[in-house]
């Protein structure tokens, strides 16, 4: 089971930046699940990793797959 | 000092003093026989004249509405037929994009993630089919090409009909070369709020949508002394795109120093006063706050400032950064060292926002 954060009920910033508070303590090419129901989640996760480089792959019913990517 | 970066600004010097002698001349109804109701009948038809020939229309071809907002569903619904389909885009204002769904088959269009309408979707208009067409967004100040779009358009559905948005562009942009109805705020020139303007193209079979009381075109509820200040803003309206676009410009170059962050559009493809831009891991509501509290107004699309909490559809569409949204609307009085300011302003609430 991949660890899960759950940001159920928060609204955007917040889930975004539970994201990133979390990605900093892992290494690269770590992953875990983000749940989240903000409508604005599924646009901004999107922003969210192309500025920054990490993955992120929506996986349907408010949840996304979040890997660590170090840019080069 | 308060430095205002909001879309709406207060009504020009002289159409203000226009607005105040028009309310204690201009009360006459231009419609009956006094002598006071002839005078009234003279403004009107000047009005009329001195805004066609701005706007680049014939003067018959314009309607005045009292509530700009109507004005959507008059241009749109006047030209409906019962088979006609409707291809509208992602950007659209939402009340455009609740009248085009309502009763019709709607046709969405996505635009890129520079704002610009994807056109390939259009290839399939037949018939009488509508196209609703925004001249420029109110929210990112994206400029669409408008040739282009109304030519594939027309290519497909050689009697398809266009409605164009002219709300944002105001008299920046002209028209192009083919449209049937066109809506304007008097508002986009300095001009007094609760005054609409609609164009209906000469020979276009634009219908009145609503049961007629007499042979008018629109209700013709309007206020006659905001037409005047609407009109003389409107003479008074001087073309500063060179002072926008270079103040715009040092705007975004020096927000752009700033980590993660999204601008919206390309300036040289957008009207110039407008900016808006997102900042990651910053909450919109707060940052307009922040800003308020040094002295600087600004709009926010971001879903915490929007009556419905739903994030920008402007910005979903295009695939930006929906929170930590501001806009910044410059206005003729807009200076050098005002965009200096409000930049080391937005740096520092910024960084300590995301602390």
């Amino acid at each position: 089971m991949k660890e899960t954060i759950d940001c159920r009920g928060m609204r955007c910033p917040l889930p975004i930046i539970a994201c990133a508070k979390k990605i900093i303590e892992m290494q690269d090419g770590a992953s875990f699940i983000l749940l989240a129901d903000d409508p604005a989640a599924a646009v901004d996760l999107q922003a969210w990793s192309r500025m920054t480089g990490h993955h992120c792959a929506p996986q349907g019913d408010g949840a996304w797959m979040i890997e660590k990517r170090i840019k080069d | 000092m308060v430095r205002n970066f909001l879309s709406e600004s207060p009504l020009a010097a002289s159409a203000r003093d226009v607005l105040l002698d028009a309310f204690d001349q201009g009360w006459h109804d231009p419609l009956k026989l006094s002598q006071g109701a002839s005078k009234a009948r003279t403004l009107y038809q000047e009005c009329l004249e001195s805004i066609s020939a701005r706007l680049g229309t014939r003067p018959d071809e314009l309607e005045f509405i009292g509530e700009p907002s109507f004005g959507h569903f008059l241009a749109i619904q006047g030209l409906r037929t019962p088979n006609s389909r409707i291809f509208y885009s992602s950007v659209d204002k939402k009340e455009v994009q609740a009248l085009t769904r309502a009763g019709a088959h709607a046709i969405q269009l996505p635009v890129t993630s520079e704002g610009f309408v994807i056109d390939k979707k259009l290839d399939q208009a037949s018939g009488e089919d509508l196209f609703a067409l925004q001249g420029a967004n109110g929210e990112t100040g994206v400029v669409q090409n408008l040739e282009s779009l109304s030519e594939r358009f027309l290519s497909h559905a050689p009697h398809g009909r266009i409605i164009l948005d002219f709300i944002a562009v105001g008299i920046h942009i002209p028209l192009p070369s083919r449209w049937d109805s066109a809506l304007f705020d008097s508002r986009s020139w300095g001009g007094p709020q609760g005054l609409g303007v609609m164009a209906i193209k000469d020979g276009s079979p634009w219908r009145y949508p609503l049961p007629h009381v007499n042979s008018f075109r629109a209700p013709h509820s309007f206020s006659l002394p905001l037409l005047l200040a609407s009109a003389v803003a409107l003479d008074a309206w001087e073309n500063q795109e060179e002072k926008f676009r270079s103040l715009s410009r040092r705007l975004r170059g020096g927000i752009s120093s700033i980590s993660h962050c999204d601008i919206a559009g390309d300036l040289d493809r957008s009207l110039p006063h407008i900016n808006s831009v997102s900042f990651l891991y910053v909450e919109g509501e707060e940052l307009l706050r922040t800003l308020e509290k040094r002295g600087f107004l600004v709009d926010s699309g971001s879903a915490c400032t929007a009556e419905d909490l739903q994030p920008s559809h402007v910005l979903a569409a295009m695939g930006l950064l929906t929170h930590g949204n501001i806009r910044i609307t410059l206005h003729p009085g807009t200076t050098e060292d005002d965009i200096d300011e409000l930049l080391a302003a937005i740096h520092l609430s910024v960084a300590e926002l995301r602390e």
